[in-house]
């Protein structure tokens, strides 16, 4: 059952890292607009890759992409990069800070990627995943929790509708992987659409979609009915602005 | 704003391996700005020093030679003597083009005399020439030009004193004729010309003003100022050849003496050509071993920063895929890249032209026994080369960077 108007559409996607290694195969797939996508399988079976895919990081050895109304088949490293500054904010299992940055300064780096630079916005940012008392802290002064706190952060500070998030709980302890999905929460309630990568079930189970990946291929795509963001938002595009993560909101 | 942020704690924080790329850049820039400053400064000391030992082109009266012999058989010849004109000398500072390399000459009169000291007597050459005699109005308005051995021989090495151009007992006595004759400074000395066409005799009391000793040919002679010998011999306002020391650091000598010829037609000027190319190899020689070693310096240089710049890369690699996963295009990476790279050059070239001019310092007083100053113009030099060869040897690095495939990084392959 389809909600609203397609954001990912993937039709036909193979990615061939080499003549005997098919990370993907002949991948249909279309995720609709605030909606929230889990995907699982085992090692290996090409859930990174999908999401390197849907980002823009890789291209497809064949099978055409079209994210938030771009085709992103063809277009150059330029276009590419614009095209993720403006429209998908990656989480990273590793976090993936810039280590001699401080959390306001990796946040900013992000919104000076994208060509405007607001030191409040980004502390507010940072002050509503809780760091506002971390702001200069460097990464290596920040437990794994905050780490990935400044991530989304920065992930979401130019406003992306699409969030990409690569197992965003894998390297935390319980207590900071349920602070983490609870902000993952909001930002669905926001009305933004997620793809998320992960190995954990209960994870997965939070969304109302779970496309499971084996050796490339979908093996199932089940939805359910635990999250229907539109159900109780009708959508971030038409509903009032977000709170939980109103920073990136302009 | 945050660009030079970027580029500042990166910076902070990789200050060993930033430390090896601006040293490797200050050895290359040093050896550039010591060597420039060498050279340039080398180039007009050596010129200097060539011309303290004296003049480089020699200029003489043309001449009809006549051959004898017997029909096919030759005895030699013989060459009319002629003179050159002394109110013509003042053309030799007044030609054309390279009339400011003209440092100076000085007008020679010789004739063989006897002389005789307290019942001595010896054969000597007596030549009359210029000490230091001044020509008003020959250069700039208000500035009076002077010339003579004084200033175009300053090799010579005089005890007592010179001779002023207008005074008319005195003599300079090579040291070989006062060793013969027991000189000393104050005595009196009677020197005797006869004119081989008259047989008449002069004979005129001189008064030892000093000693000079060149190791040359001088030693032997006696030195008195024109007008003296052109009275003792009776050629007034002649004289046999003119020694001219012209500057021949860009110029070559043959021009100036070509320019010679055309204000004076009846003389011919020839350049001490032996002199002349020996400067010149020594100065091309020094250029190139400069060069050469400058070359090879830089090259080591942007060999260390590639290197440096390289590892840097590598050790950046997984920020550099996590800028582009955010955003960043590859324009911005290479700037970053390239940012660092100019800020090692300009350090460097800065750092390295003060470490250069104690290079240069150093050179030239172990080489050349003398100081040498300080060129500020060959700071923007050292700096821009600095600049070129850190931005240069960042190319490759700025290649691999611009390269990282982020999606292959951030998994952490």
């Amino acid at each position: 059952m389809m909600m609203g108007k397609p954001k990912i559409i993937l039709k036909s996607v193979t990615k061939y890292y080499d003549a005997y290694t098919c990370a993907l195969s002949n991948i249909d797939l279309t995720i609709s607009e605030g909606e929230w996508v889990s995907i699982i399988g085992p090692s290996g079976s090409g859930k990174t890759t999908l999401l390197n895919m849907m980002s823009g990081l890789d291209t497809p050895t064949s099978g055409t992409i079209n994210i938030n109304g771009t085709d992103l088949t063809g277009l150059g490293q330029k276009m590419l990069a614009k095209f993720r500054r403006e429209n998908v904010g990656l989480i990273f299992q590793q976090h993936h800070l810039i280590p001699y940055l401080d959390a306001l300064e990796n946040v900013m780096t992000a919104q000076y990627f994208h060509g405007k630079v607001d030191r409040e916005i980004a502390r507010e940012a940072l002050e509503r995943m809780g760091l506002g008392q971390r702001l200069k802290h460097r990464p290596a002064q920040l437990s794994g929790g905050e780490q990935q706190r400044v991530c989304i952060a920065r992930a979401l500070i130019n406003d992306p509708e699409i969030i990409l998030a690569d197992e965003p709980t894998g390297n935390l302890d319980m207590k900071n992987g349920e602070i983490v999905m609870g902000i993952i929460k909001q930002l669905v309630d926001e009305g933004r659409t997620l793809v998320i990568v992960t190995h954990n079930m209960d994870i997965a189970k939070q969304g109302r979609r779970t496309i499971q990946l084996v050796d490339g291929k979908i093996s199932t795509d089940s939805s359910r009915q635990t999250h229907n963001p539109l159900e109780t938002s009708v959508g971030r595009k038409a509903n009032s602005p977000p709170t939980s993560t109103g920073s990136a909101r302009r | 704003m945050m660009f030079l942020r970027i580029v500042a704690r990166s910076f902070n924080r990789r200050r060993p391996r930033i430390a090896v790329a601006v040293i490797a850049v200050l050895m290359g820039a040093s050896m550039t700005s010591g060597l420039l400053t060498v050279s340039t400064g080398i180039e007009d000391k050596l010129a200097k020093e060539f011309r303290r030992f004296g003049s480089n082109i020699l200029v003489i009266p043309r001449s009809d030679t006549i051959e004898l012999g017997f029909p096919g058989i030759s005895f030699g010849s013989v060459s009319e003597q002629r003179y050159i004109d002394e109110s013509d000398l003042w053309k030799i500072k007044k030609i054309d083009e390279w009339s400011a390399n003209v440092l100076g000459f000085a007008p020679m009169l010789y004739q063989v005399v006897q002389v005789e000291h307290e019942g001595n007597v010896q054969r000597a050459v007596l030549t009359g020439t210029y000490f230091d005699r001044a020509f008003p109005d020959l250069t700039k308005a208000g500035e009076i030009w002077s010339t003579g051995i004084k200033k175009i021989a300053s090799y010579w090495n005089v005890e007592g004193n010179w001779i002023e151009d207008d005074d008319n007992g005195s003599v300079l006595a090579g040291v070989s004729v006062a060793e013969k004759l027991k000189l000393k400074l104050g005595d009196s000395i009677y020197v005797s010309y006869e004119n081989p066409e008259t047989k008449s005799t002069t004979t005129e009391q001189l008064s030892v003003a000093g000693t000079v000793s060149t190791g040359g040919s001088e030693d032997s002679q006696l030195f008195v100022p024109l007008s003296v010998a052109q009275r003792i011999s009776g050629r007034l306002g002649k004289v046999h050849s003119v020694q001219v020391s012209a500057l021949c650091v860009e110029c070559p000598a043959e021009l100036i003496g070509a320019e010679i010829e055309k204000k004076l037609p009846y003389t011919q000027a020839k350049t001490v050509k032996q002199l002349v190319r020996a400067e010149e190899m020594i100065m091309d020689q020094l250029g190139q071993m400069m060069l050469l070693i400058t070359v090879v310096a830089l090259v080591a240089s942007g060999t260390t920063v590639t290197t440096t710049m390289m590892t840097t890369v590598m050790e950046r690699r997984r920020e550099i895929g996590l800028m582009k996963s955010i955003g960043a295009e590859n324009s911005t990476i290479a700037s970053i890249f390239l940012a660092e790279a100019v800020i090692v050059g300009v350090t460097g070239g800065f750092l390295g032209y003060g470490l250069g001019n104690v290079l240069a310092q150093h050179i030239a007083e172990s080489v050349f026994s003398a100081p040498i100053t300080p060129l500020l113009t060959i700071l923007p030099v050292t700096v821009g080369i600095s600049l070129s060869v850190a931005v240069l040897a960042s190319t490759l690095p700025v290649r691999r960077a611009i390269r990282i495939d982020p999606a292959i990084v951030l998994r952490g392959e």
